[in-house]
């Protein structure tokens, strides 16, 4: 049987997740918007409210409230500020290599700070080169003894300037990739120059560059050459769950304003909700959402089982994304010159919709890989 | 320290905007408005378990209300009181602040002897003020309205209240009921941690019959107050709106109140 | 359980043996009700050293003043005026029972109204005798009013903000009569004991009395945007009023707040800013001249009740107001 229900606990926790976005997250956002920095104050709620803890087990000092939980987060903080869920999804990745393919002695050491939210972790794969073909990365691992020095470029990299642990790509041989945690504070390690993008203001986004960085051989994630692998999985498994959940909380933004605004704004006496060219748009985006939450919710619980999944995710970040930004369109559109104003969300939401898109992967990549299942 | 916390659960205040009356039947319509804590009853909680913290002792929540009350009980105990029951019945339904200061004091009696009793100060849907000293009468106790700060000194509490410009310091023997305010402190966020471990634990559902009370004393029965008419205000003012830029809007608003008089 | 209730009475809380005006505005509204009913007001008065003051409160309607004059009656403590208060009620059997919602009242009310086991409506904004005698108490609820009666109880008390009611003017020829009564406390505990009492001068002029008023609303944001709130209102000398967002958000203070649970003001100009207009607000302004709105959501209920309402984005339009008041202060 198909269960369509979230549990009496999954309710509680979106509730919690709401209240910490509405609490925390939403005063500070005309702030992020105007300063592209991301405060302090967000930072702490996530480690106080455990939200950084959802998807490590208990025995590392999470929660292990699995996926459908990490979802129902990141669509409640999405509802207020892509910009914070987009930074929160990005710590939950940086956590998921450890978790998939660390050492005990790895895990012990670094999930149970992950977990309290004392420390952050993010993944770096993208190069300038191009996030979507990481065997173009150029970022070397040399072996030195018990060491290896690495050197290169990381670009787009989401949480940069605040990940205390960082999960790195990069090339030990001519087809050979290793992944790498390291640490801040470490030898060579630097994070560089903010990005500034045009939506998700006061998400921490930047370079980092690795100047003969200096990292203990038993820092490696998996063995050599398992590089690929670790990238790929936390990519397109939880970077794209990820991407989805913030896209859900996007939609159901959207819908909320477009909805409000709709009722409130009179015209020739009475509420453009009225007219049918503008219901045609509020129906659009209801179902969507609908549509989307299926998608998101049951690629989630797939991960859950520990079912492969790839394909479900990207579906549903393909969908869910597109459909987001869709709906920031019709927002806009519906709220007419208010749509363009700063003082209305629509324009917020349109430009951060557009980030979405290309994150994990672009729509283009997304069909390519739900193409090759299709066809297979 | 044995406390006994009092949980509304009132439609939650973001919201507020949508809850109407209806003229008709001089009902409140709140109809998919999520049930909260009150949030002066948050306050109220955060006091509980910070006393917990430092004395030692259990902390249990008391609500009544319909059956949905229960959500805002599980988040009580999510936030960690170690035990949360609701009293909830049809005959209790309608009740005005004396008849629910009665059902509650029969929950209280029957849940045990409490050191402490603490309460918001009022409610965010009815504003009242009244079931928290309501309750201390019925029960017997001593009672503080409008708390801002609270300590524990050898059986005795001592006490900050507010009185309008400025502030009152009382004494007042335990056992007692506080009815607190905002300023008390700053009530904790819902964890996910305390969310987790609060599984398993149940709100416990008490019905009339369970606190052996006669159901003339609960509810509308037992209520004194009853509503009579409901009406929507009437406008009387003109209701013109200026239209333009700020500085055409400014032109004419200013004109206008020169007219008036009022500048 | 009604028969032989008769009378109208209000408590009359005095403050260091001065009368806070909201008994004497109650006083006057007591006496429209007790003409109607055909039935006696008293001034119920609880203090030290108070008996020769309470004469004056003839002069503002009543027939009689109760006088309980002891020195532990001081100051308000909620055992010994609970105590007094409940006796004599028992003892009198008015019918109608007003107290002022201070703070001390809104304490005092529910102690004696759970200890008779009678009806109390908190924060009337209107009180009405209908054609069965009995007290219609009105109070705003979501966008309306609700009446609220207690038929086979008495007294039918009530509680009333400052403001609410005007101060009657008082008439110096008006006779009636000052009754002290006696009451024991040495057998009643004081389980809740006054220690200290530390009192600040009110800030400024108070709102209450205020030609101009400026108030703000969840609207307004934060506190930068109430910062231009104040500077509007310090141009046009005008008090700062708010709703409870304000408060709740820190921006504003508790004293400054207008409505149902806080002030009622009756300036000649009110401008309310980014407040959507809820019943439990508007009550507080009903008396005002003009009002004017300002508010960036056409569909703000506050605008149903404003003489001039503009849809914008207060942030553009009060710095330009701002301005304009300025140069109209140094031109005029």
């Amino acid at each position: 049987m198909v269960e369509f229900q979230f549990t009496e606990e999954q309710e509680m926790l979106r509730k919690a997740a709401r209240e910490f976005a509405e609490q925390v997250v939403a005063p500070l956002v005309p702030k992020m918007e105007e300063t592209d920095e991301t405060p302090e104050e967000i930072i702490k709620g996530m480690g106080e409210r455990d939200l950084l803890a959802v998807t490590i087990p208990p025995e590392y000092g999470g929660l292990g409230l699995g996926h459908v939980a990490r979802v129902i987060v990141l669509e409640e903080v999405a509802r207020v500020s892509v910009a914070t869920a987009m930074m929160l999804q990005v710590f939950h990745l940086g956590i998921d290599p450890i978790l998939v393919f660390g050492t005990e002695e790895q895990k012990k050491k670094y999930l149970p700070a992950l977990a309290r939210g004392e420390r952050l972790a993010t993944v770096a794969v993208t190069e300038a080169t191009g996030g979507s073909e990481p065997t173009a990365c150029q970022t070397e691992a040399r072996l030195e003894g018990d060491h290896y020095v690495l050197n290169g470029r990381k670009v787009f990299i989401t949480d940069v300037h605040l990940a205390d642990v960082q999960v790195v790509f990069t090339r030990t041989g001519e087809k050979e990739f290793t992944t790498f945690i390291l640490e801040k504070g470490m030898e060579g390690f630097r994070p560089g120059r903010y990005e500034h993008k045009v939506g998700m203001k006061g998400c921490d986004t930047g370079e980092l560059i690795l100047d003969n960085c200096v990292v203990p051989k038993e820092n490696m994630l998996g063995k050599p050459g398992d590089g690929l692998k670790v990238a790929l999985a936390g990519i397109s498994e939880t970077g794209r769950e990820g991407i989805a959940g913030c896209a859900l909380g996007l939609l159901q933004a959207c819908l909320e304003s477009s909805t409000k605004f709709a009722n409130e704004r009179i015209l020739y006496g009475r509420p453009i909700a009225k007219l049918q060219g503008i219901q045609w748009k509020i129906a659009e985006m209801a179902v969507n959402l609908e549509a989307a939450r299926l998608l998101t919710y049951r690629a989630a619980a797939m991960r859950d089982k520990g079912q492969r999944c790839d394909v479900e995710m990207a579906q549903a970040k393909y969908f869910v994304t597109e459909a987001a930004a869709r709906a920031a369109k019709d927002t806009c559109d519906i709220h007419g010159g208010y749509g363009v104003m700063n003082e209305y969300a629509a324009q917020r939401y349109l430009r951060d919709a557009q980030v979405l898109i290309p994150s994990a992967g672009t729509s283009e990549i997304m069909r390519i890989v739900i193409a090759r299942a299709a066809l297979k | 320290m044995q406390i006994l916390v009092l949980v509304k659960a009132v439609p939650d205040p973001e919201r507020a905007n949508e809850i109407t009356l209806d003229p008709e039947t001089g009902t409140v319509k709140r109809e998919g408005i999520p049930l909260v804590i009150n949030p002066l009853d948050r306050n109220a909680v955060e006091e509980a378990l910070r006393l917990k913290e430092e004395k030692g002792g259990t902390v249990a929540a008391l609500s009544m209300g319909p059956p949905a009350a229960e959500g805002p009980l599980r988040e009580a105990l999510a936030l960690g009181v170690d035990r949360a029951v609701l009293l909830s019945d049809r005959a209790m339904a309608g009740a005005d602040t004396l008849a629910t200061a009665r059902v509650l004091a029969a929950g209280a009696r029957y849940l045990g002897d409490f050191d402490l009793i603490l309460c918001g100060a009022e409610s965010f849907d009815g504003g009242t003020a009244q079931v928290g000293p309501e309750l201390a009468q019925f029960l017997g106790l001593p009672h503080a309205s409008y708390v801002t700060s609270a300590r524990e000194k050898g059986g005795l509490l001592e006490v900050e209240a507010k009185v309008e410009d400025g502030r009152k310091k009382l004494q007042v023997r335990l056992p007692a009921l506080l009815t607190v305010s905002r300023e008390l402190n700053r009530p904790r966020g819902l964890s996910f941690s305390g969310i987790v471990r609060a599984r398993g634990k149940k709100v416990e559902v008490l019905s009339l019959a369970d606190l052996g009370m006669d159901p003339s004393r609960a509810g509308v029965a037992g209520s004194p107050t009853i509503i009579g008419d409901i009406s929507t205000p009437t406008t009387t003012r003109s209701g013109e709106i200026i239209k333009g830029d700020p500085e055409e809007v400014v032109d004419v608003l200013v004109k206008k109140l020169t007219e008036a008089g009022v500048v | 359980m009604t028969e032989g209730y008769r009378g109208v009475w209000v408590f009359v809380e005095q403050k260091k043996g001065e009368f806070l005006p909201v008994g004497l505005q109650l006083l006057g509204k007591g006496r429209e009700i007790a003409d109607r009913l055909g039935e006696k007001l008293s001034a119920l008065v609880l203090g030290r050293d108070v008996k020769d003051k309470a004469k004056a409160l003839i002069g503002y309607g009543a027939d009689e003043v109760l006088v309980v004059d002891q020195p532990k009656l001081e100051d308000y403590q909620t055992d010994l005026y609970a105590h007094v208060v409940t006796e004599l009620v028992q003892k009198e059997r008015p019918s109608v029972f007003l107290l002022g919602a201070t703070y001390n009242g809104r304490d005092l009310a529910p102690t004696v109204a759970g200890r008779l086991e009678t009806g109390l409506s908190s924060d009337c904004t209107r009180l009405e005798i209908d054609e069965e005698g009995r007290l219609v108490q009105v109070v705003p609820a979501f966008r309306g009013m609700a009446s609220i009666l207690c038929p086979d109880r008495r007294p039918q008390m009530a509680t009333i903000r400052p403001g609410v009611f005007r101060l009657p003017a008082p008439d110096e020829s008006r006779t009636g009569t000052v009754r002290e009564v006696q009451v024991d406390l040495e057998t009643v505990e004081n389980r809740a004991e006054l220690v200290e009492l530390y009192l600040q001068e009110p800030e400024g002029k108070p709102l209450e009395e205020a030609e101009t008023v400026v108030a703000g609303g969840a609207g307004i944001g934060d506190l930068e945007g109430w910062k231009l709130i104040e500077d509007l209102a310090q141009v046009l000398g005008a008090a700062v009023g708010a709703t409870r967002p304000p408060l709740d958000e820190g921006w504003a203070r508790e004293d400054q707040m207008i409505g149902q649970s806080g002030k009622t003001v009756r300036p000649d100009l009110y401008i309310g800013i980014g407040i959507s207009g809820e019943t439990q607000h508007v009550v507080g302004i009903e008396d005002a001249k003009v009002v004017v709105a300002i508010n960036n959501d056409p569909g703000a209920p506050i605008f149903k009740v404003a003489d001039y309402g503009i849809v914008a984005d207060y942030r553009k339009v009060v710095p330009v107001l701002i301005e304009r008041f300025k140069k109209l202060k140094n031109t005029g």
